[in-house]
């Protein structure tokens, strides 16, 4: 997932960073042979469509090749203001309470997302409904107008945003520990924005972004639910075809290099418990090492009973909830381990927990590590790890928005010839590559530290 | 990406704007849930669907925090988490080499085991769950572990305002018991616990006259059937207990704050509903999605025009006897006075005035929709099939309700709003900054 988006109706609680950072790249399960459909239109435009007929709902995720990456420091956080405006605005036909009533009496679930690399924008409708779907995204999309009073309204809702964010411990710790794993590269701002850019954003900057980057070449799109791919596919090429085609400029980034020095961040707050994120520099959405690292965070950080907490807990027993992920972006990535504890223990859990994960590059993982008869004593974390890869999995094919998203970020992020199905290449990690992984990204890599904490003398 | 020309936009938006038709009944669903009884007398809500290799089960345990005796808070969840504590190392790493999970969760009116796994692993995963469920440890240093645990998760909940606002709001309606006690408990009442009160909720509660089982899966229900009835023999046949279901009460003094140091102000106002009839359950729902849920909503314009907010929605909570509705927004804290009288005229534009055609038929068609959208994945279906059971709503009510919302009509809607969003019968919750006029503690 890219980072956060307008979830309405959605309970806080399904934004917490584990759900932010938890989503693996997990398009790829839907590699040629499956039941999917793709195509790319004349205009540039990628399309993936997939029948799930389970219920008759039918889920369209477009998104487009541009985030808080292609600003500046001028400019951050417009991506994510334009994303707000296009979608609830209004287009040069309607004007965004038009927009809004439509989407209502449609019976459509309608939201966005901004992140580091993408803008993705999402509408779930009654599967009768397609035809209506197909024509408000490229209305919204393609076809996009704002006024400064409608521009103006759209920022006091962006910097209500930010002070949501910047309440909740765990949002605001994971912008932060980002912030700081990535200096001097554009994944080192904020998705958010900075307060003052955002304030002094006018119309014109808005539609700079919007003509560079919404256009059909810098633009796929997914449909999942229940509809017939071939009459999928012909009213794809009605609604969408005519777009002209159009390509956003060239643009280069370096790959994020790992963190120099370690940096460590500590924030007092009006907070009942003890917050510490750490972050790690990590490989790439497109890197060989992205398999083992999807495994090497299920097994320290994920699923019934990880390893990581036991590390800590070997040296002290005090954490409360340890969770460890995985975001996979397309210049480099990023592991966060978040950890829940008694507020005092926080400084010195900083310490214990970087030393329990420098300690992974010399773990035993599997059963094969082990010699002889030993191997019946032990637990087979990596095969634990797979399994549980392949549970989420199961899970994701069960919500066509999810699958519409992953889909959409593997059409936009991966640049590899024929990468294969993503369980099989998980299926050929083995122990050695974990602590390879390991030894890599954790012990040998610098670390970013942000940990909140109940104010001095709050209760 | 190669630079092109570009093109004028061809075409308009040609969207049809009637109101979307969702086919009502079980043609919803590719297949029926249907519930049979177990050999073990337990009953089963079965639902099969295919659209992952994956099982979930839901053991569901009636009583939930209605059951909780006075100044016991805590206990429902303690037991439920007790239930789930794996004595033997062994068996937890078995579980966890085949990934399967099994949480719970303690509601209103019952406690649920969630048992969830990849489908070729589901009999070993009900071999475990039963060994444990059926015959749990709960010695005196279990207890200890899980009251420890239980604090902190209630230090957490303190953290998120929309939490902790939708706690005080049963925690007012209910004056603190039953339904409105604390999930996690207080500091009194986890000392109060002792294991004698542990053990005879236990033994009252998980029962085989009282729980019932509801599993979704790819598998066929035949062999599903036989695992539960093999794994869950021992489960005690004992009673089903009488738990009562209080009615809310709007306190004396209904303007409730509580105070936390936050840039954003939580504000929000509560209204009890009538207890969940298939029609009044129909229409709660109703009132819930046409005042805060999604773009569009009542409380969107406070958003979009009233620029006061980014979060706005509505919750809807149902116990057997009534249903607690919050309308509420976060705003910053400068802004909460103009926030609070802001909301409150949308909500009494609303009880006064009522909804119109136009917006009825869309709220009808947007509540279907997200009904559907809400019970797409197996594990909030499972539990939302349960739930409608234990509401006495019964379990078909699944497919049930688009027929209930389709029976609603605008007279009916509009004079249930004039009974239920009554401004003088509204509960007000803020959390945030400045100062505490009926604190619940912060």
């Amino acid at each position: 997932m890219d980072g956060k988006g307008l979830d309405q109706g959605f309970r806080r609680t399904a934004r917490a960073v584990a759900a932010v950072l938890s989503v693996l790249a997990l398009a790829a399960l839907l590699g040629a042979g499956d039941e999917g459909r793709s195509f790319v239109l004349d205009n540039g435009i990628r399309v993936f469509l997939y029948e799930k007929r389970d219920l008759p709902l039918l889920h369209v995720v477009t998104g487009f090749d541009v985030g808080s990456k292609n600003e500046a420091d001028g400019t951050s956080g417009i991506v994510h203001l334009l994303e707000h405006c296009v979608l609830f605005r209004g287009t040069t036909a309607r004007a965004g309470e038009e927009v809004v009533a439509d989407v209502r009496r449609h019976g459509a679930y309608f939201n966005a997302h901004t992140g580091q690399d993408l803008s993705v924008f999402e509408i779930s409708v009654p599967a009768a409904e397609a035809a209506f779907a197909l024509r408000n995204q490229r209305d919204i999309l393609f076809d996009f107008a704002v006024t400064p009073e409608e521009l103006d309204g759209e920022k006091a809702v962006i910097l209500e945003e930010l002070n949501q964010m910047e309440d909740d411990p765990r949002r605001n710790a994971t912008d932060l520990v980002l912030q700081a794993l990535f200096p001097g590269h554009p994944y080192g701002r904020s998705v958010y924005g900075r307060r003052e850019t955002i304030e002094a954003a006018k119309v014109e900057d808005l539609l700079g972004f919007y003509r560079r980057y919404f256009v059909s070449g810098n633009c796929a799109m997914a449909v999942v639910g229940d509809f017939a791919a071939a009459e999928m596919e012909r009213m794809i090429r009605d609604v969408f075809g005519p777009l002209p085609k159009a390509g956003p400029p060239a643009e280069a980034f370096l790959m994020a290099e790992p963190l120099k020095k370690s940096v460590s961040r500590r924030l007092e707050k009006d907070v009942e418990d003890g917050y510490l994120y750490l972050g790690f520099v990590a490989p790439d959405y497109n890197h060989d090492d992205q398999y083992a690292v999807n495994v090497l965070a299920e097994v320290l950080g994920r699923g019934i009973n990880p390893l990581l907490p036991a590390l800590i807990r070997s040296e002290r027993d005090i954490v409360q909830t340890v969770d460890m992920a995985y975001l996979a972006l397309r210049y480099g990535g990023a592991v966060v381990v978040s950890i829940r504890a008694d507020p005092k223990d926080i400084t010195v859990l900083e310490r214990t927990a970087v030393n329990s994960l420098k300690r992974a590059q010399g773990e035993s993982y599997s059963k094969k590590d082990f010699p002889g008869e030993a191997e019946l004593f032990v637990f087979d974390y990596l095969e634990s790890a797979k399994n549980q890869i392949r549970f989420a999995v199961g899970r994701s094919e069960e919500s066509g928005l999810q699958l519409a998203g992953s889909l959409v970020r593997y059409m936009l992020l991966n640049t590899r010839e024929n990468p294969g199905r993503y369980l099989d290449a998980i299926g050929r990690v083995d122990s050695a590559d974990l602590r390879k992984a390991a030894g890599k990204y954790l012990a040998k890599g610098q670390w970013a530290a942000v940990s909140i904490v109940p104010k001095k003398g709050a209760k | 990406m190669k630079p092109a020309a570009v093109r004028a936009l061809a075409g308009a938006l040609a969207a049809s704007m009637c109101a979307v038709l969702l086919s009502a009944g079980p043609g919803v669903w590719k297949e029926a849930p249907r519930k049979i009884a177990l050999a073990t007398g337990i009953p089963l809500i079965y639902h099969k669907d295919k659209a992952s290799a994956m099982t979930v089960v839901g053991l569901f345990v009636p009583g939930g925090r209605a059951a909780v005796p006075d100044g016991l808070d805590g206990l429902a969840y303690l037991v439920t988490r007790l239930t789930l504590e794996i004595p033997d190392e062994g068996k937890v790493r078995d579980l966890m080499a085949q990934a399967t999970r099994m949480t719970f969760m303690c509601e209103e009116d019952y406690s649920v085991v969630f048992i969830e796994c990849l489908s070729e692993n589901l009999e070993e995963a009900l071999r475990v769950a039963g060994k444990i469920i059926q015959d749990p440890l709960m010695s005196g240093l279990r207890i200890g572990r899980g009251k420890e645990l239980m604090e902190l998760f209630a230090q957490a909940e303190e953290d998120d305002a929309v939490l902790a606002g939708g706690n005080a709001v049963l925690k007012a309606f209910f004056q603190g018991k039953g339904y409105g006690s604390s999930s996690y408990g207080s500091p009194a009442s986890r000392k109060a616990i002792e294991r004698k009160d542990v053990q005879a909720f236990f033994r009252r509660h998980f029962t085989s006259k009282n729980v019932l089982f509801a599993v979704i899966s790819d598998l066929d229900l035949a062999p599903v059937q036989t695992l539960l009835e093999k794994y869950f023999a021992k489960v005690p046949e004992g009673e089903r207990p009488e738990v009562a279901a209080a009615a809310p009460v709007l306190p004396a003094e209904s303007d409730v704050r509580l105070t936390k140091e936050t840039k954003q102000t939580y504000i929000a106002r509560a209204y009890a509903l009538p207890p969940p009839s298939p029609a009044d359950h129909a229409k709660g729902f109703l009132v819930e999605v046409l005042t805060g849920n999604g773009p569009g909503s009542r409380l969107w314009g406070l958003r979009t025009s009233g620029r006061l907010a980014y979060n706005v929605d509505s919750r809807l909570t149902w116990t057997r006897n009534a249903g607690l509705l919050e309308a509420y927004l976060e705003t910053e804290n400068a802004k909460a006075d103009r926030a609070a009288a802001a909301l409150d005229g949308v909500l009494k534009e609303v009880w006064e005035k009522g909804v119109a055609e136009e917006e009825f038929a869309a709220t009808k068609t947007m509540a279907k929709a997200f009904f559907l959208r809400s019970a797409e994945t197996k594990a909030e279906r499972t539990r939302l099939l349960g739930q409608l059971e234990l509401l006495g709503l019964g379990f078909d009510h699944i497919s049930g309700l688009f027929e209930a919302i389709d029976a609603v009509t605008l007279d009916d809607l509009n004079a249930y709003i004039r009974a239920v969003l009554d401004p003088g019968k509204a509960l007000k919750i803020t959390v945030g900054p400045g100062g505490a006029a009926a604190g619940q503690g912060g």
